[in-house]
């Protein structure tokens, strides 16, 4: 984790204790979580304390306290997502990669969220994967899109 | 854009907008709304311009990426003028074609038109479209109007004129005797209304006074706000100014959901647009009213569209509501008096000030006065924003509106208000969409969800869909939501497992009703309504679970089997190849089994079999 | 000078210091209104909800927490009505339900009037009533624990589950705690909760009888007495 950037992030917030969220998404976006390193850091510069810092990292769902995987797999749980069958794309998932949600697999590959609405109602069943949408989903063609992930290995999925 | 000092250059650049934007010639307008995001609007856009670029077009065409349109079933929707030529269902490769013979030969594409579903006709132009013919579109034709990263286009059709109106004519309590007038209901889900809430932060004491947009969109299933902030920003920000100057707020925040990043990209671009114009920071377009607006994003918490919650959460703090036994006028953001509405009853304002109250009070009911926007969603054929006047009946916007259900299944009930709301079966859709009356039937209309239901969806899996939505969300301080909505999620669970027994329905009657009554926030005291109102209105499902063992939607996986049927099995094995969880076993060519102990009834092997052979019962 | 507001509790006129809570003034007047988050001298937060009371005003009444409310004048307050009865009873019943092994949550259940628990019994050694985590914020500074996690996640822990240096080992936590005595017949073993319905409970009393405390997570790392 290199302390520069973490610098940068804090950098005119010093002291500022009501930036803690806003310097926790810069975190998270840089590094894919919140390492224990920079929230002792963020403590001491912004003056919020330790259990504070700590406490508002464990409570929004936005901010990870573990690395994630190297594809994050997003499936919306949303009203609408779910009268059109988003439980059991999202069991079946869980089933396929072997992780609850918020988890990764141990190849560190996928990490798997369940998101309670992301506003694409009209049509759902809707997962977003690498953040791009995949709409009008069904168990079948989620596992043929996780396979597809599979083959292409190390390439970028936003190319595929 | 440079900084305009005075009203007088504003309307000059207004005027020398607008006629600019009539003399322009071919316009092709694409709708960049969320659920058109979804199904692939951004590769059409950029085949588009990429064509356009091709044939040498791209100075004389004109392409304005709007908003949300609203008919999001449609999508990608684009319409050309002129000609009002309405294509959708558009994918990247129809753009050449459009192109060269809609552009060029000026020749209508059949196939790329909108069929009416009554007459089975193809419809030519976007005015004759009944899913919109049939609304009242006050927001969402701005949206239509309007490029979403454009401070220019919302300057040319009336954009800052109410601010203007304002800055010259009113005085701060001329504006909120004009919006208690209107008769204007905060449109986030409280009802509360717009003017005495600003009176009372007008009164309360103090210099340092906030504004609030509450863009925390939680309801699962609502996306209005969304479409409006995304969309339309520039008008979001013109109600925070009018409401600033009517308080004497000189700062204000657009929380927004951390789940809607375009929405925060697009708020952020506006702030920057009207502090480059002078229409944010000091001495704005000349007078001596200083304002400015921070936007700040959401951690992922539903709560935190609760106001007290917010309020912490922009304090840099965790989102647990306080009580409110002392308002937010008087003591919000950081204890001072805040003024805290949502994204779509700010919208509102600049049109109220600009048309005057009776154009917004002449709309509607006694109680509720106006246009509201409804995310129409789930089995219903024309899923979309629709936007009505309030005192529109159910019944208009599921089947006039919305093409009834999808699949030509009977719509059975709909949920309104999201999580806080309730379900109303098909004897109370002639009820108005009006805030008293759907309060009255054990529902709301929240921020304006409205999610429909048909014979295969099973009311008590949606009771327990929610309490299992609302018990992740929850902050979990106090202990009737923490424990209290834990226990109903215990029991209804146990009824869709078939462990139900009948005594338990009354203590869910009686737990909802204690959770109501003593839970310390909104969240909290909601919580219970999907429950109840599926009590009141669908106990014979709850009773068919705990008396029959069976789930007469078919949904509930303990009590539904997956079966195969051995005469039309074929014994090809693709269905045991799919299963993700090695439920299905049979030798090739011979009737396959499914074990229930392993199945997850996800039904994908009913996709796979050819034969029809599998039932899920 | 302080200034004194005139209120009524249950019919009876009272006067009291302007900003204190009902709660502290209807206790000091000897009207018990059951409480367990509350305590003399630290913030209230209106966690626990036993403390609920009816205000009435322009003829409607209003269920609101006493911790949380501050007296004013011509304030009606009522504490005992039948309905504020049976909301407590629901909020007792489901504290015994989650907790019951700690004499105070068994004895505010006797006193709520729960005769009966109609859900399964949970046997969690927390009823998260954050009077550990107040205490350690407000009378020390030290904030060493704190509410971490949400909703059913909630719970007390140290930043990063390790107890920080800060940490004096003070034990004013454990001696608020409602969790350190047991009901007066012993600890129950998962599977064996009941509603002791027994007498009452000091909360404030530390006995140092064997056995009687629930042995928590928290003070697996605490270096705590009783875990010795």
């Amino acid at each position: 984790m290199s302390a520069k950037t973490l610098d940068a992030i804090i950098e005119g917030r010093r002291s500022q204790p009501q930036q803690l969220i806003e310097v926790l998404h810069d975190v998270q976006d840089t590094w894919g979580y919140v390492p224990q390193e920079s929230m002792i850091t963020i403590s001491r510069e912004l003056g919020v304390p330790l259990i504070e810092v700590y406490r508002v990292a464990s409570f929004y769902k936005a901010f990870s306290l573990v690395p994630r995987g190297e594809h994050v797999i997003t499936v919306c749980m949303g009203t609408a997502c779910h009268v059109r069958g988003a439980a059991p794309i999202a069991e079946q998932v869980a089933g396929l990669l072997g992780v609850e949600p918020g988890g990764t697999t141990s190849d560190g590959l996928f990490t798997l969220e369940c998101v309670n609405c992301l506003g694409a109602c009209a049509l759902g069943p809707v997962v977003v994967l690498d953040g791009v949408y995949y709409d009008h989903m069904t168990p079948r063609k989620l596992s043929r899109l996780i396979d597809s992930v599979r083959k292409a290995g190390n390439e970028d999925t936003r190319d595929a | 854009m440079h900084e305009l000092a005075a009203i007088e250059e504003l309307e000059d650049l207004r005027t020398s907008l607008a006629a600019a934007r009539d003399r322009a010639g071919t316009t092709i307008t694409v709708c960049g709304g969320p659920g058109c995001q979804a199904s692939g609007c951004a590769a059409v856009i950029d085949a588009l311009r990429a064509e356009l670029h091709r044939e040498d077009l791209a100075d004389t065409v004109h392409v304005r990426i709007t908003g949300c349109h609203g008919f999001c079933e449609q999508g990608p929707i684009m319409v050309i003028e002129p000609g009002n030529i309405f294509y959708c269902h558009l994918q990247p490769s129809d753009v050449p074609e459009i192109v060269s013979s809609t552009l060029f030969d000026g020749e209508v594409i059949e196939r790329l038109l909108y069929t009416d579903p009554a007459s089975g006709s193809k419809l030519q132009t976007e005015a004759e479209i009944p899913f919109y013919r049939l609304q009242d579109r006050t927001l969402l034709a701005l949206n239509r109007q309007v490029d979403s990263s454009s401070i220019t286009d919302y300057i040319a059709v009336g954009g800052y004129s109410a601010l203007a109106k304002t800055l010259r004519e009113y005085g701060p309590e001329d504006v909120i005797r004009e919006i208690t007038r209107s008769g204007l209901r905060g449109r986030g889900g409280g009802g509360f209304p717009t003017g005495r809430k600003w009176a009372s932060c007008r009164a309360a004491a103090g210099d340092e006074k906030y504004v609030i947009c509450n863009a925390d969109e939680g309801d699962p299933g609502a996306y209005m706000d969304r479409a409006i902030l995304e969309g339309n920003p520039h008008l979001v920000l013109e109600g925070m100014l009018i409401g600033a100057w009517a308080i004497g707020a000189r700062q204000g925040y657009i929380y927004v959901r951390n789940e809607y990043p375009l929405a925060v990209t697009h708020a952020r671009a506006a702030v920057e647009q009207a502090r480059e114009c002078g229409l944010l920071g000091d001495s704005i377009l000349g007078s001596e009213f200083c304002f400015d607006v921070d936007v700040a994003r959401g951690g992922g918490a539903f709560v935190c569209g609760e106001s007290t919650a917010l309020m912490a959460s922009l304090e840099g703090k965790v989102g647990e509501p306080r009580p409110k036994d002392v308002h937010t006028v008087e003591e919000g953001l950081w204890n001072k008096p805040t003024a805290l509405n949502n994204v779509e009853t700010w919208a509102n304002v600049p049109l109220i000030v600009r048309n005057g109250a009776a154009w917004f009070s002449d709309k509607g009911t006694k109680g509720s006065k106006g246009t509201k926007i409804f995310a129409l969603t789930g089995r219903v054929k024309n899923t979309g924003l629709v936007e009505v006047a309030m005192g529109t009946p159910l019944r208009t916007i599921l089947f006039d509106i919305g093409g009834g259900g999808s699949d030509g299944a009977a719509i059975k009930a709909v949920q309104t208000g999201g999580p806080s709301g309730g379900c109303l079966p098909v004897d109370k859709f002639d009820l108005p969409v009006d805030f008293d009356a759907l309060a009255e039937a054990g529902s709301m209309v929240g921020s304006g969800g409205m999610v429909v239901m048909d014979e295969r969806t099973c009311m008590v899996d949606v009771a327990r869909y929610f309490l299992a939505f609302l018990q992740d969300e929850s902050c979990g301080k106090c202990v009737p939501c923490r424990v209290g909505i834990d226990r109903m999620l215990e029991i209804v669970t146990d009824i869709t497992e078939g462990r139900g027994r009948p005594e338990q329905l009354d203590l869910l009657q009686e737990l909802g009703e204690t959770i109501r009554e003593t839970a310390l926030c909104a969240l909290g005291k909601t919580a219970p309504n999907p429950v109840l109102s599926t009590l009141q209105y669908f106990r014979d499902e709850y009773e068919a679970h705990i008396s029959e063992g069976r789930c007469p939607a078919g949904v509930c996986r303990a009590l539904i089997e997956c079966v195969i049927d051995e005469e039309a099995c074929i014994g090809c094995g693709a269905c045991l190849r799919a299963c993700p969880h090695g439920a299905i076993h049979g030798e090739r060519k011979q009737p396959h089994t499914v074990d229930l102990d392993a199945c997850r009834r996800c039904g994908i092997c009913l996709d796979e079999c050819s034969q029809g052979a599998i039932v899920l019962k | 000078m302080e200034q004194y507001v005139t209120l009524t509790i249950d019919g009876a006129t009272v006067r009291a210091p302007k900003g204190r809570s009902v709660l502290d003034v209807a206790v000091e007047y000897g009207i018990c209104i059951p409480h367990l988050c509350h305590v003399p001298n630290l913030s209230d937060f209106g966690a626990c909800r036993l403390c609920i009371v009816e205000r009435v005003e322009n003829g409607r009444s209003k269920v609101t927490t006493s911790c949380t409310l501050l007296v004013q004048d011509d304030m009606v307050i009522r504490t005992n009505t039948e309905k504020i009865r049976k909301l407590r009873l629901n909020i007792a019943e489901l504290l015994v339900a989650e907790a019951p092994n700690s004499r105070a949550v068994q004895d505010i259940a006797v006193r709520c009037g729960v005769t009966k628990v109609r859900y399964p019994f949970r046997n969690r050694n927390c009823t998260l009533c954050g009077r550990c985590v107040r205490v350690c914020a407000e009378m020390w500074g030290a904030r060493a624990i704190g509410f971490v996690g949400r909703g059913k996640e909630r719970h007390v822990d140290f930043p990063f589950g390790v107890r920080p240096d800060f940490c004096k080992e003070c034990n004013s936590c454990i001696q608020l705690c409602p969790m350190t005595i047991t009901p007066c017949d012993g600890p129950m073993a998962a599977g064996e909760e009941r509603l002791c319905g027994k007498c009452e409970a000091q909360l404030m009393v530390t006995e140092k009888i064997p056995d009687t405390c629930v042995l928590c997570d928290l003070g697996n790392g605490f270096n705590c007495a009783r875990h010795a």
